[in-house]
């Protein structure tokens, strides 16, 4: 039995209604409990704000594609190098850093949970790999089914519960937490150089509207009872005039369930874009912060892009056509059979850019137009929008209108006419911070319910310490300190332990894989079903017996069963 | 001022030495200087007898001479911007990384990426080069920018990739695929080499031997008389694949079939 008391604690724990009572918080044996005996380690926090573990809800840190980001971009290990230190390893990288560089840098801005965004289904035996040498941090991979073949059969024929048991089955046999749609029926047209504009285009051969895809796997997905709710990645990324299709989107979405969102828009910050081309471009947050306002079931995150050199990366494979076209650089691109695409370009986002100057602000603006932070998390898309390391800058942006002020005055000097950014004053306070970073991400993700994103009795130890007192910040004056003091906690604590202390890694880490099993009745066994299996061996160039990721590589499995109801 | 660092007799001869603090700049301000031997850091005094005459008001008149085996050291006047380094023998790989002023003299030969990602400066090179003298590091779209690099004997491959301004002189033969995504600069290859300038979008190369290997994406474009000898040259422009408008001029030159 280990016992931690952590002292003086100024608590915020949105998910208990928690704002700022300086408290004790006991620990035993990785969980919090209501006390512990004399005995127990005593850590002072001083009075320094105290949260839940940071929750990333989307990130792209394991994988083929990450790993591609690596092989193609050398010059990017030029940055951003530690060398060894005490228990940590070496690591190197900005936008695409090693996977232990990912670790350490999440864990000192007191990240203890992150769900990759993207994982093709057939190569989740990589991710996974990757995973577990990302200690520091509980990891969960959104599986991708945006031009999965059999369920776009199932969605032809409007079989909901078939397509639920293609979910069931592929997720159980990937170990992936929840389904993710990106640019739905695009990357399947996209086998064939097409792409979909909108929700409303039919995908080739299969012929199925992207709208049909999203409708019937958020009904899949709730009839799974799965903890997350569907994970989209909106049709026509980065397009002027996308808006339109957003809001069209947002508008199919039927509020299936009472605990959460029935869906998560993720980086809509890309998909607020209003304008004709690249000359016209203008923000169209105002509008889809609007439609979100109005639509309890759905959640989103911002997508926010922040200036300077990173690396985009995505399952939308013509998508980053399109952007390799505009820019000319290096571009690799990637068909994974009968599921899905992916790309990847680096990119330099410039504050000489009007383009870039937009888009940096629609981040912003979309934060500050959702009423309620529950329903707009902080994410940059990491590495899309912006490496993870820059959240601690965006957290003083939302904080402090002067931040913002000052930020305007230095880029492209048209910016304001495309934009509201500058007429907006709202200021976020502490505890819309540590909803949009954790509390929201638990509850988005379905993961409160295992102990994830809260401090209450029966929550997991997950705990991040910023060294600032709260009640002698003025964040709107002093953002300087704020931003200092998100990216370095005091102590992060990952269940019960001190992880790492003011900046420095102290413990190799053991993370979990948090992974989602819906069982289904035996009838919808896909491993039984012979139409299944015998399009399988037929289309895949892998045999379904191999095709399941082994234990072997989920060496700590924190499964989340549910029970469907099919 | 003159500091001669003679290098100690290593028990491990082999493992690699980074010293990127040996830049005249250093010595001057009488830092204690340090380099990793593998994994681990020395005192310069540890590696090497540091013999000191007298003193310099600037970086400009400090001159650093390596003697001794320093074949494995590395990153050599990385970062060098006055002054003078001479070595004495062979040199180690990543010799006058991003240098912007002053000159490095090597009488014997470099080992890989000499003068990589150079701004400004010389390197003068009696022996010869090994692969990506003159070039950009992995990934790096620009490789040397400006100064002067000369080689008096040979180069390897890959000489002057991504050059982007300067001028690399190379007095021997040159490996496979010089000057390839050359963007601007000089090159000038006084021996053989094959397959040179792929990609290449702008600059001059120039090869006074053989090429063997010729890209068919060059475009013949004329012939003219090189120099006081009056060498004929036919002139090439491309590379065409890139809509390149690089000049590659060449003595003689073959196609592979
Ligand atoms: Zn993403």
């Amino acid at each position: 039995m280990t016992e931690l008391l952590l002292r003086n604690a100024c608590v915020i724990d949105p998910l208990n209604r928690v704002n700022g009572d300086v408290m004790d918080i006991a620990i035993r044996d990785g969980w919090i409990v209501e006390s512990v005996g004399n005995g127990a380690e005593v850590i002072d926090a001083r009075g320094f704000l105290t949260l839940p573990g940071g929750i990333d809800s989307h990130t792209h840190i394991c994988g083929t594609k990450v790993n591609f980001g690596r092989y193609m971009m050398p010059e990017d290990m030029r940055a951003g190098r530690t060398i060894r230190k005490g228990v940590m390893h070496a690591t190197s990288g900005y936008s695409v850093p090693t996977t232990y560089g990912n670790s350490y840098r999440y864990s000192a801005m007191g990240y203890t949970s992150i769900l990759e965004g993207a994982m093709a289904p057939l190569e989740a035996r990589h991710t996974h790999e990757e995973f577990s040498a990302t200690p520091l941090q509980d990891t969960m991979a959104n599986t991708l089914f945006d031009g999965n073949w059999p369920v776009m059969e199932a969605v032809k024929e409007k079989d909901v519960k078939r397509a639920a048991a293609i979910v069931a089955w592929t997720l159980a046999a990937v170990k992936g937490f929840a389904v993710k749609l990106t640019n739905p029926g695009g990357t399947e047209a996209w086998g064939w150089g097409k792409n979909v504009t909108c929700i409303r285009d039919p995908v080739p051969h299969f012929e199925v509207t992207p709208a049909e895809i999203i409708e019937t796997l958020i009904r899949a997905n709730e009839l799974l009872r799965l903890p997350h709710s569907v994970h989209l990645h909106c049709n026509n990324l980065g397009a002027p005039g996308n808006y339109q299709c957003t809001i069209g989107t947002f508008d199919l979405v039927p509020d299936l369930n009472k605990e959460r969102q029935s869906l998560y828009a993720t980086h809509v910050q890309f998909h607020a874009y209003g304008g004709t081309s690249w000359k016209d471009i203008n923000s169209k947050a105002e509008p889809v912060a609007y439609s979100v306002n109005r639509k309890p079931q759905i959640v989103i995150d911002m997508g926010q892009m922040m200036f300077g050199k990173t690396t985009t990366m995505t399952a939308d494979g013509p998508m980053e056509w399109n952007l390799y076209r505009l820019h000319h650089n290096k571009w690799s691109n990637h068909d994974v059979e009968l599921e899905t695409t992916s790309g990847i370009i680096p990119v330099y986002y410039s504050k000489k850019s009007l383009v870039n100057c937009v888009m940096w602000a629609i981040g912003l603006e979309l934060a500050l137009l959702v009423k309620d932070p529950w329903q707009c998390l902080l994410a940059t898309d990491n590495p899309n929008g912006a490496p993870f390391v820059r959240y601690p800058e965006i957290i003083g942006l939302l904080m402090s209108k002067r931040y913002r002020d000052e930020e305007f005055r230095t880029i492209h000097p048209d910016t304001g006419k495309r934009v509201i950014l500058d007429t907006l004053d709202r200021e976020l306070g502490w505890h819309d911070i540590a909803v949009m970073t954790r509390a929201g991400q638990a509850k988005a993700l379905g993961i409160a319910k295992i102990g994830k994103g809260h401090l209450g009795v029966g929550a997991e130890a997950d705990i991040a310490v910023y060294p600032i007192r709260i009640r002698d910040t003025d964040p709107s004056r002093d953002y300087a300190a704020v931003v200092s003091a998100f990216q370095r906690t005091a102590w992060t604590i990952k269940r019960g332990r001190v992880v790492c202390r003011d900046g420095d890694v102290v413990v190799e880490g053991t993370n979990r894989t948090i992974w989602a099993n819906s069982r289904v009745p035996e009838a919808f066994d896909m491993g039984r079903d012979p139409e299944f299996v015998k399009k399988f061996d037929r289309y895949y160039t892998v045999r379904m017996a191999n095709y399941p990721v082994q234990d072997a590589y989920i060496p700590r499995s924190g499964c989340i069963e549910s029970e469907a109801v099919l | 001022m003159r500091v001669i660092l003679t290098a100690k007799p290593r028990k491990k001869p082999l493992i690699p030495v980074e010293a990127e603090t040996i830049i005249p700049r250093h010595f001057r301000q009488g830092r204690d200087l340090t380099v990793w031997e593998g994994n681990r850091e020395r005192s310069l005094r540890d590696i090497f007898d540091v013999m000191v005459e007298r003193t310099a008001a600037a970086a400009e008149e400090v001159e650093v001479i390596l003697r001794g085996d320093v074949s494995r050291f590395k990153r050599v006047g990385e970062y060098m911007d006055a002054g003078k380094i001479t070595i004495e023998g062979d040199i180690g790989m990543h010799c006058g990384n991003f240098m912007t002023g002053g000159t490095i003299e090597i009488h014997g030969n470099a080992d890989g990426w000499l003068g990589r990602e150079m701004r400004g400066g010389r390197i003068l090179c009696h022996g010869n080069a090994g692969h990506y003298a003159g070039s950009g590091y992995r990934g790096e779209k620009f490789g040397m920018k400006g100064g002067t690099l000369e080689i008096l004997g040979n180069a390897g491959d890959f000489a002057a990739e991504y050059l982007a301004g300067g001028e690399v002189i190379i007095h021997g033969n040159a490996g496979d695929l010089p000057g390839v995504e050359m963007v601007n600069g000089t090159l000038t290859i006084h021996g053989n080499c094959s397959r040179p300038c792929g990609n290449m979008t702008g600059g001059t190369c120039t090869v006074l031997g053989t090429v063997r290997g010729m890209l068919p994406t060059f475009r013949k474009n004329s012939t003219l008389l090189h120099g006081s000898d009056k060498i004929p040259l036919t002139v090439f422009e491309g590379d065409i694949a890139n809509r390149g408008k690089g000049i590659l001029q060449v003595r003689e030159y073959s196609y592979d079939d």
